[in-house]
């Protein structure tokens, strides 16, 4: 039990105070650009996939540094699907909107009016599902690296 | 021509580590280079010299690269990604099973 107590312990240590902080100041950042390259997906190269990928790799660098901690990471996989699955589930609700209200009405069809050439907020549909793409993504790749994470803390117990 | 000579000059380098090592990882590694190594080419392919981004914006005069290699490998990056979560986990999977990456030591089927 003792020797249970202390392994547990030093696998929930992570990495060294250099490496926590750095992460601690790094992965806001990480975030922030990962939200640029999403909402700016329709005007610049990027958009859900990339900008969601590098989203999640601020929650992996933040996982990494400072360490795994099993219950915690059990309860974050939960609300990981959950965001996935709803993310997922809005994604299909615009489309079916574009079928309903739309005058030519067809699957994803536009029924946002698109702005000028060039701005942010323009368009219609397309940033609105980059956004939820990248959500999605974000959500799915956190979720792949925290389910391995689980299952390599699970098999040395 | 040089630059396809390059790609297919790294898909060879995958290969190679495919086929000789014995790690586990390594070989996701070089199935990895494989797979970029094909992204490259593909995306190669539709390039056009002296062109720009295919992207409409306030000066835009025509004359871009061909968009759809582009559009075609953004679909395989996202797959390479789930294959190789999968041959990922499937590698930790084996680890557990026989306490070792090496595949020489994985040839005797335990039940």
């Amino acid at each position: 039990m003792m020797e249970n107590n202390v392994t547990t312990q030093q696998k929930t240590q992570g990495m060294t105070l250099v490496v926590k902080k750095i992460c601690q100041f790094i992965a806001p950042t990480i975030f922030l650009f990962g939200i640029y390259v999403t909402i700016h997906g329709h005007l610049s190269p990027g958009g859900g996939f990339t900008g969601g990928v590098i989203m999640a790799s601020a929650f992996i660098f933040q996982i990494l540094s400072d360490g795994s901690i099993l219950d915690k990471l059990r309860a974050e996989k939960w609300r990981l699907e959950l965001t996935e699955s709803l993310a997922i589930f809005t994604f299909l609700i615009l489309a079916v909107l574009g079928l309903i209200i739309a005058t030519t009405s067809v699957f994803f069809a536009n029924f946002i009016p698109v702005g000028k050439l060039g701005d942010l907020i323009s368009g219609g549909m397309i940033p609105i599902g980059n956004v939820i793409i990248g959500i999605e993504v974000c959500a799915a790749i956190t979720s792949i690296f925290v389910a391995l994470l689980i299952f390599k803390d699970e098999e040395s117990l | 021509m040089i630059l396809f000579v390059l790609c297919f000059i790294l898909f060879m380098i995958g290969l190679y580590g495919v086929i000789t090592q014995r790690n586990l990882i390594k070989i996701i590694i070089g199935l990895a280079i494989m797979e970029y190594s094909v992204i490259l080419f593909l995306v190669l392919i539709g390039y056009i010299d002296g062109q720009t981004v295919p992207i409409i914006s306030e000066g835009f005069e025509g004359g871009f690269v061909d968009p759809l290699p582009q559009a075609m490998v953004l679909t395989a990056i996202v797959i390479g990604l789930a294959t190789k979560a999968l041959m990922l986990s499937v590698a930790i999977r084996l680890y557990k099973k026989y306490g070792t990456f090496d595949i020489r030591k994985m040839k005797d089927l335990k039940g």
